[in-house]
C-alpha cells in the first residue's frame, strides 16, 4: 500500500482521502444486518446453553442458590438404572426411526413425482400431519390403538381372527407403536424436501441414461440416488435429531404415567422434564441436557463425515 | 447400422403443430445434416427418432422396423445432447465408461475403449475429473466420447460443437468425419451452422417452421438451391438478392421487378468489367479479409456485399461497379420466391 502511494504523485493525480471507503460501507452494512441475530442468538441461545453447562455442575433445585458440587450430577446419572434404559429407548427411536421415515418418504416422493393428476392435491395431504398440532395427533393414534370395539386397529385385526394386540398398554410394543405416530407426523415434510431435490435433477440426465440403455432400477441406482445425496444428507442430519428429541409423541400417549408402561417408552427428553419440572432437581436435569447435547453433536457430525462428498 | 426412414412424421404439443408431415430417407451408414434456424424443430426430429419424444403421427424405422412405440434403449442408438448431459457424480472415466453400461464387452475391452475415445479426444489428462471441473467445451467432448465407445444403430448430435471455440470446432468436425469414414455408422447431426453442414455432409436436409424444405448433397443445395431460404441459409456471406426484370434477353436489376436474381458475394466481383449482369452503387462498408475483400455497397435501396481482390480496397462513399459473369445468377420468382433456375 505505501509504495503505491508513494508512486502515485508521479503517476495518476492523487484521489482525495475518503473516510467511508467502499469497504467500510459494505462492512458497516454486514455488521448492521448481523447485528439482530447475533445478539439474539447470544442472548436466547448461546448464553442460556453456556448456563445450563456451568448448572450441571450444582445442586440447584430452584429454592436455594446453586452451590458447586463438581462432576457429582455426571457420575450420578451415569451410575443411575433409569438412565441406561432412557438412553436404549432414545436410540431406538432414532436407529428405527431415521431410516424407517427416510426410506417410506422417499418412495413416497418419488411415486408423487410421477403423478401428473391430483399431484397438489396428494402433496397436501400427505404434508397435513406435519402442521397437526402433536397433542391432537396422538391422541387420535390413541383411539386408533385401543382394544377391538374402539380401537380401529384391533378391530380391523380381529376381522381376521388375530388377536387383539395391547399396544401402549405392552412393555413390547409401546415403543414401536409411538414411534409409527412420529415417523408419521414427520413424513410430510420429508415427502416435500425429498420432492423438491428430485424435482431439481434435470431430465436430460434421465434422458441420457435412457439412451445409453439403462433401466428404472439402474436409474434410480446409479442416476437419481447419487444425484440427490445431498437432500438425503440434509434429511438423515435432521430425521435423527428430531428422533433424538423425541418427546411430543410420547407424552401425549403415555399421559397416564409418562414414558411408560414401566419406562419403556421413556426417551431422554422426558427424564429430563421430569427431573427438573417433577423432582425440580434443576442441576442434575442440566447435566442431562447436556448430555443430549453432548450425543446430538457427536451423532450429526459422524453422519456428516460418513456422507460427506469424496472427491 | 441401420437405414433410418421418416414417413409423414407430425409431432404436436396440444394444439399447436411444430413437425409438419415430414418424410425422409436416410441410408445406412450415410451423414445427414438437419440446418435450420432456431426453432424449426431440429431438435424435436432427432428427440423423435432418438425415442425420447413421442410420435403425433406417421412412422419412424430403424432398419426396416417402425420403431413408433419402442423404448429409447431397444432401438440402439447414441446420442449427444445439446446441453451435454454428463453426470456431475462420475469422473469423466465413469461418464465415458457409462456408454458401455449394457454392453456385454469384458472389463478390460471397456477400459481400453474409453481409453481410445479418451485419446482421440484429448481427455486423457482429465479422466479422473469431475464435470465441474471441465471447460464448456471439455464436457462437450465427455459428451461425444460417451456415445463413440458405443456401436450403435445410429448416432444423433444435436449441434456437439456449439461451445467449442473456433480452432477446437474445425478440430471436432476432421474427428467426427473421420469416426465416420473409420465406423461407417449412420449419423444424424444437428447444427445451425451452415459451414458445419457443408463440410460435413452427404446430405444436407434444410427445414424451416417444421417443413423439411429442400435435402441434398451439399453441392446440389449450394448450386440449386429450391428457393429463397435455402439459397440464403446456405453460404457464407450469404446471397445477395435483388428484384430484377428481364429486358431483351438480359437480366437487369430492377426495383418492383418480377423476379429476384440472387448472387452469391463471390460471383460478384468488384471492378470494371463485362458480365452477365452489372451494378453499381455507393460504398457503404469494407471487411478486408486477406486474400480477398468484401465491399458493402447500396443499391436500388438495398445493401449488396461485393468481393474484390485483397489490395483493392475501396473509399467509403466512393461508386463502384461491380459485375457477374453468366451462369452465376440465381433466378426466383418475386411472388412465391421458388426458383427459376440459373442464368
Ligand atoms: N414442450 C414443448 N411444448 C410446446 N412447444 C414446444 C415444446 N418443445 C419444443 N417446442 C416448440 O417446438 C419447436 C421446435 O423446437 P426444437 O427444440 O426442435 O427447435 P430447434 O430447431 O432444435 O431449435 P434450436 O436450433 O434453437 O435448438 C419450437 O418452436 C418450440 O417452441
Ligand atoms: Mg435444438
Amino acid at each position: 500500500m505505501a509504495m503505491t502511494e508513494q508512486g502515485a504523485p508521479t503517476g495518476r493525480p492523487n484521489r482525495p482521502r475518503v473516510f467511508w471507503t467502499m469497504r467500510r460501507r459494505q462492512l458497516l452494512w454486514v455488521w448492521g444486518f448481523l447485528a439482530v441475530p447475533v445478539l439474539f442468538y447470544g442472548v436466547i441461545r448461546f448464553y442460556p446453553t453456556g448456563h445450563a453447562f456451568w448448572l450441571s455442575l450444582t445442586d440447584w433445585d430452584l429454592m436455594s442458590e446453586p452451590s458447586f458440587i463438581g462432576l457429582d450430577n455426571y457420575t450420578r446419572l451415569f451410575a443411575d438404572p433409569q438412565f441406561g434404559r432412557v438412553f436404549r429407548n432414545t436410540f431406538a427411536y432414532l436407529i428405527m426411526g431415521t431410516p424407517i421415515s427416510l426410506v417410506l418418504s422417499f418412495i413416497i416422493a418419488y411415486a408423487l413425482d410421477r403423478v401428473r393428476f391430483g399431484h397438489t392435491f396428494l402433496r397436501a395431504l400427505y404434508f397435513l400431519p406435519f402442521i397437526t398440532t402433536a397433542s391432537a395427533m396422538a391422541w387420535v393414534w390413541r383411539w386408533f390403538y385401543q382394544p377391538a370395539p374402539i380401537g380401529v386397529i384391533n378391530d380391523f385385526l380381529s376381522g381376521f381372527g388375530i388377536p387383539q394386540l395391547a399396544f401402549l398398554n405392552s412393555t413390547t410394543w409401546a415403543l414401536p407403536s409411538i414411534m409409527v405416530t412420529a415417523i408419521w407426523a414427520g413424513l410430510g415434510f420429508q415427502i416435500i424436501i425429498f420432492m423438491a431435490g428430485l424435482r431439481a435433477i434435470p431430465n436430460t440426465y434421465y434422458e441420457a441414461a435412457r439412451i445409453d440403455g439403462l433401466g428404472e432400477w439402474a436409474i434410480l441406482r446409479r442416476i437419481t440416488l447419487p444425484l440427490l445425496k445431498p437432500t438425503t444428507v440434509f434429511l438423515v442430519v435432521f430425521s435423527s435429531i428430531g428422533f433424538l428429541r423425541i418427546f411430543d409423541q410420547v407424552y401425549n400417549m403415555t399421559t397416564n404415567d409418562p414414558g411408560g408402561p414401566l419406562g419403556s417408552t421413556k426417551p431422554l427428553v422426558l427424564m429430563i422434564y421430569q427431573t427438573a419440572f417433577s423432582s425440580y432437581e434443576m442441576g442434575y436435569a442440566a447435566a442431562q441436557t447436556v448430555v443430549l447435547f453432548t450425543i446430538l453433536l457427536v451423532v450429526s457430525l459422524l453422519q456428516l463425515w460418513i456422507l460427506r462428498e469424496r472427491t | 447400422m441401420a437405414t433410418i426412414a421418416l414417413r409423414n412424421l407430425v409431432k404436436s404439443y396440444g394444439k399447436t403443430d411444430v413437425i409438419h408431415g415430414i418424410n425422409l430417407d436416410i441410408a445406412d451408414g450415410e451423414f445427414v445434416v438437419f440446418v435450420g434456424p432456431s426453432g424449426c424443430g431440429k431438435s424435436t426430429t432427432l428427440r423423435m427418432i432418438a425415442g425420447l419424444e413421442e410420435i403425433s403421427g406417421g412412422e419412424i424405422l430403424i432398419g426396416n422396423e417402425v420403431v413408433n412405440e419402442l423404448d429409447p434403449k431397444r432401438r440402439n442408438i447414441a446420442m449427444v445432447f445439446q446441453n451435454y448431459a454428463i453426470y456431475p457424480h462420475m469422473t469423466v472415466r465413469q461418464n465415458i465408461a457409462f456408454g458401455l453400461y449394457t454392453s456385454p464387452l469384458s472389463r478390460e475391452e471397456k477400459d481400453a475403449r474409453v481409453t481410445e475415445a479418451a485419446t482421440m479426444l484429448g481427455l486423457t489428462a482429465l479422466l479422473d475429473r469431475r464435470p465441474a471441473a471441465l471447460s464448456g467445451g471439455q464436457r462437450q467432448r465427455v459428451a461425444i466420447g460417451r456415445a463413440m465407445v458405443r456401436d450403435p444403430a445410429a448416432f444423433l448430435f444435436d449441434e456437439p460443437l456449439s461451445n467449442l471455440d473456433a480452432q477446437l470446432r474445425a478440430q471436432m468436425r476432421i474427428e467426427i468425419k473421420r469416426l465416420h469414414q473409420r465406423l461407417g455408422t449412420t449419423i444424424v447431426y444437428v447444427t445451425h451452422d451452415q459451414v458445419e453442414a457443408m463440410t460435413m455432409a452427404d446430405r444436407i436436409v434444410v427445414m424451416r417452421d417444421g417443413h423439411i424444405l429442400q435435402s441434398g448433397t451439399p453441392t446440389e443445395i449450394y448450386e440449386a438451391p429450391v428457393n429463397v431460404f435455402t439459397a440464403q441459409f446456405i453460404g457464407s456471406p450469404s446471397m445477395n438478392l435483388l428484384p430484377a426484370a428481364e429486358v431483351g434477353g438480359r437480366i437487369v436489376a430492377q426495383s418492383g421487378g418480377p423476379l429476384l436474381v440472387g448472387l452469391r458475394p463471390h460471383d460478384l466481383v468488384a471492378g470494371e468489367g463485362e458480365g452477365a449482369f452489372s451494378i453499381s452503387g455507393e460504398v457503404t462498408a469494407v471487411e478486408p479479409l486477406g486474400p480477398e475483400t468484401l465491399v458493402h455497397f447500396q443499391t436500388e435501396g438495398r445493401t449488396v456485399i461485393a468481393t474484390a481482390p485483397a489490395r483493392m480496397v475501396p473509399a467509403i462513399g466512393s461508386t463502384i461497379q461491380a459485375s457477374a459473369a453468366a451462369g452465376a445468377l440465381y433466378l426466383f420468382d418475386a411472388k412465391t420466391e421458388q426458383a427459376m433456375g440459373r442464368r
